[in-house]
């Protein structure tokens, strides 16, 4: 079957009425929990699955899938006005989308996001249709030794995104890299800093470290700033629609951002958390004003945007084609599949070929609804500003730690998400980037993690990490990276001498 | 003055347990029914869960409520249960290792299997096979041992962490066919996977479920399973007992089991006990189980503490073997 017709048996699939009507409940839930603060579509799509245990398998997949991507609309809102990210991927979109906000353009980042997740998305889907077959093959060619260089490749690529100062990026990366060592150590069984606390063995809880180092701080911030409170007041309607030049600037971070999308959400694990954070960092060394960065650049929203939700699209094939989810909510639509006696895996394509490829269209399909219902509603969400920041600051408080319990159920995780809140709102004081030390929580087990099994597997050769094409590919970018501003500061110097 | 309340405490419970048990069976249950289970939900153990309590809230006229509450093996949500213990309403469901191994593993798991958990009902057992790489051209149990015993740690396998029963298993298997493998610990059975079928590491146990589909693949090959008879989902498997040299006793199991916390009333226990071995003797029920990997196993509340012992006794066997390493 070609890829024409295996498209167009996808369609009729997914326009059959009762399929539609789901994929529609999907996204309108996914984009309506993901602006909640918090409550993202873990918390939604574990609440939705006992309801799928009475629907068509293919239905039940295209709607979980429904509120999986279109809670990355609702995400963006979130970090977007109140600086609330969810996840370590939206935490990328607070960097410029947050300043545009306080500027008073924050219907212009809204749009820009909107318009950037649909964009990547399209362009995941167009991958994910032109590839299928390569991209699914993907992830068995990558080793423990291939995840730990492309990891520091990632780190290394993203150590001074948001920061004042380099040093001061390191430090906040380093710190989240000891954070994320709490709990169970995967390859000795060892428990680290958990004093006893069965709650730590699974590590910190990421929900509650996202929620308390931007969403707790940042109230904090403003209780003490009253200036800060007033600016949602001010905004005039005209800035709710991007001017010649912010439309310019789009469609290169956005075919930048989806494409490394594309690429790295194929791989199970931070796929997306990755391609934002490189999108990022690639827009940011391209631009002709670098130092724009961080004080609300439209760029800086797009690239992370599309690249988010290109990876969304992507991270469905080795899911589906492998049986491998990449993350928790992944894994949790393929216990929703194995519910319904539907294995996911290598005979996927060839044996239900229609609900993969009927999954593919209702991305399409979905991902139009969610444009179409998300852009006029921008003014709304700018709106919402203008509640009086008394009742909406508690509000936000309240949510917040609805969504932190709605992951686990444990008292024990509210009272973190306070404590991390009060360090948080210190590190804003320091002018420290809490965005790095999400990715160092984030990456810095799975370097750990993936470097001691690579050694552990070539039985202590660190060699293999070149010997390994794709790890040796990482190893030298890094190096790259690393060694041209150092070269770049030594002919500086040199050139100086010369005088 | 501790004393004195504990004192009264006990009278009080004593002369409950003696004016009660009649009316309490009777009445009960009087509210809805709370199952916790130490998993997310749409995992296998939630799974099996709550196709136990859709039927069980339907015998007891009462809503059978499920509280996920994921961490730590399992072991978080036998906690949860006994903080809420007392109210004979709160229920909960278990794998193995809370019950056997994690006092082993866990500095501190917060409670004693044998003082503060009442076994109700096994609910289910899952086998395991051993998988390795179609390309590693290994096709059977003999040949496997052949290349395992070439030298010492001459392969490697992957299993799910320290002391899950994929690693237990495994440890099990080697010593009783005499040869010594390299652990690699991951995270999930997807990495085992993808490690085996990438060529990174050359074998591990794991769920048939998972299995199966690369093996209608060509891309894996399973060389035996670890249950005592053959198994339901993939029957032409052959058993590990009794084959290349193994003993005919050889079974590894995981399981799933229904429990109370300490104290509650054994009338309840053995009500419920019953309602649930009737519910697993209903085909549809066996069948969705099946489909997940998972064969019922109903029993007494007394056959699910023999398991809990013995396994215990089996299981621990194996970690003095691996910590004397």
């Amino acid at each position: 079957m070609n890829t024409w017709d295996s498209l167009l048996l996808g369609l009729s699939f997914a326009l059959q009425p009762h399929v539609l009507v789901y994929c529609i409940l999907g996204v309108l839930l996914g984009s309506f929990v993901g602006v909640l603060p918090g409550i993202g579509a873990m918390a939604a799509i574990s609440l939705l699955l006992p309801l799928t245990f009475y629907m068509s398998p293919e239905a039940a997949l295209i709607m979980l899938a429904g509120v999986y991507y279109g809670a990355q609309y609702g995400g963006a809102v979130a970090s977007i006005l109140l600086r609330l990210p969810g996840t370590p991927q939206s935490a990328v979109t607070t960097l410029d989308g947050y300043p545009m906000t306080q500027q008073g353009r924050g219907g212009i980042a809204l749009f820009t996001a909107m318009v950037s997740s649909f964009s990547g998305s399209l362009i995941g889907i167009v991958v994910l249709v032109m590839l299928a077959g390569w991209l699914s093959g993907l992830a068995t060619r990558f080793g423990a030794a291939d995840y730990a260089m492309m990891m520091i490749f990632g780190l290394v690529a993203a150590s001074t995104i948001g920061a004042s100062r380099p040093a001061k990026g390191f430090a906040m990366i380093t710190l989240g890299v000891l954070l994320g060592c709490i709990g169970t150590d995967v390859n000795s069984g060892a428990q680290r800093f958990t004093f006893g606390h069965a709650e730590l063995l699974d590590g910190l809880n990421l929900v509650a470290l996202a929620m308390g180092l931007f969403g707790v701080a940042e109230v904090i911030a403003n209780i003490r700033n009253p200036e800060r409170q007033s600016i949602a007041a001010r905004i005039p309607l005209r800035s709710l629609l991007p001017t010649r030049d912010d439309l310019r600037r789009l469609p290169l971070p956005i075919l930048r951002g989806g494409t490394l999308g594309s690429f790295f959400g194929a791989l199970p694990g931070t796929g997306s958390t990755l391609s934002a954070f490189l999108a990022y960092a690639t827009e940011r060394r391209l631009a002709r004003q670098p130092e724009r960065f961080g004080k609300g650049a439209v760029e800086g929203v797009a690239g992370p945007e599309a690249g988010n939700n290109a990876a969304s699209i992507t991270a469905f094939t080795p899911t589906l084609t492998l049986g491998i989810p990449g993350d928790p909510i992944m894994a949790l639509m393929l216990g929703a599949l194995i519910i319904h006696g539907v294995q996911p895996g290598p005979m996927m394509l060839e044996a239900r070929p229609e609900m993969f490829w009927g999954l593919v269209a209702s991305f399409g399909i979905g991902n139009l609804l969610l444009i179409l219902i998300n852009l006029p509603l921008i003014g709304i969400w700018i709106a919402m500003l203008r509640i009086p920041f008394n009742y909406l600051y508690p509000a936000i408080i309240v949510f917040l730690c609805l969504g932190v319990y709605s992951v686990r159920g444990l008292a024990f995780d509210i009272v973190l998400v306070a404590g991390i809140g009060l360090a948080g709102y210190l590190m804003t004081l320091a002018k420290l980037s809490p965005a790095l030390l999400l990715l160092g929580f984030v990456l810095g087990p799975l370097i750990e993690t993936n470097l001691r099994r690579a050694l552990l597997i070539a039985r202590g050769d660190p060699m293999v990490f070149l010997e390994r094409p794709i790890s040796a590919g990482f190893v030298l970018a890094s190096m790259v990276l690393l060694l041209v501003p150092l070269w770049k500061i030594w002919r500086r110097k040199r050139a100086a001498a010369d005088f | 003055m501790n004393t004195s309340i504990t004192w009264r405490l006990a009278l009080a419970g004593a002369i409950c347990s003696v004016v009660l048990p009649a009316t309490a069976q009777a009445d009960w249950p009087s509210q809805p029914v709370r199952v916790f289970v130490g998993f997310p939900a749409g995992s296998s153990p939630d799974v099996l869960a709550r196709i136990v309590t859709e039927a069980l809230s339907e015998r007891l006229g009462q809503p059978v409520v499920i509280e996920n509450r994921p961490g730590a093996g399992g072991v978080i949500g036998i906690q949860q249960m006994l903080v809420s213990a007392g109210d004979g309403h709160t229920f909960g469901t278990t794998i193995n290792g809370p019950m056997t191994t994690a006092q082993r593993m866990m500095d501190d798991t917060g409670f004693n299997v044998a003082e503060d958990i009442a076994p109700v009902t096994l609910l289910a057992t899952s086998p395991l096979v051993l998988a390795v790489a179609s390309a590693s051209g290994i096709e059977d149990l003999e040949s496997f041992i052949a290349a395992a015993g070439a030298e010492v740690d001459a392969l490697t396998y992957g299993s799910v962490g320290q002391g899950s029963g994929a690693h237990l298993t495994a440890e099990l298997f080697a010593a009783e066919a005499g040869v010594s493998m390299l652990h690699i610990p991951f995270t999930s059975y997807a990495e085992v996977t993808t490690s085996i079928i990438g060529g990174e590491i050359n074998a591990g146990f794991m769920a048939p479920s998972a299995a199966m589909s690369f093996v209608e693949a060509g891309t894996m090959n399973v060389l035996g399973i670890t249950s005592s008879e053959p198994f339901g989902q993939a029957p032409d498997v052959p058993l590990i007992a009794g084959n290349a040299g193994l003993s005919d006793d050889f079974r590894a199991e995981l399981w799933n089991g229904f429990i109370a916390p300490a104290g509650t009333d054994e009338a309840i226990i053995a009500r419920l006990s019953a309602e649930i071995t009737e519910i697993l003797s209903d085909p549809e029920v066996q069948e969705r189980m099946l489909g997940m990997g998972w064969q019922v196993a109903p029993g007494t509340a007394d056959d699910m503490a023999d398991r809990i012992a013995a396994d215990t006794e089996m299981w621990g066997a194996v970690i003095d073997r691996i910590e004397a390493q």
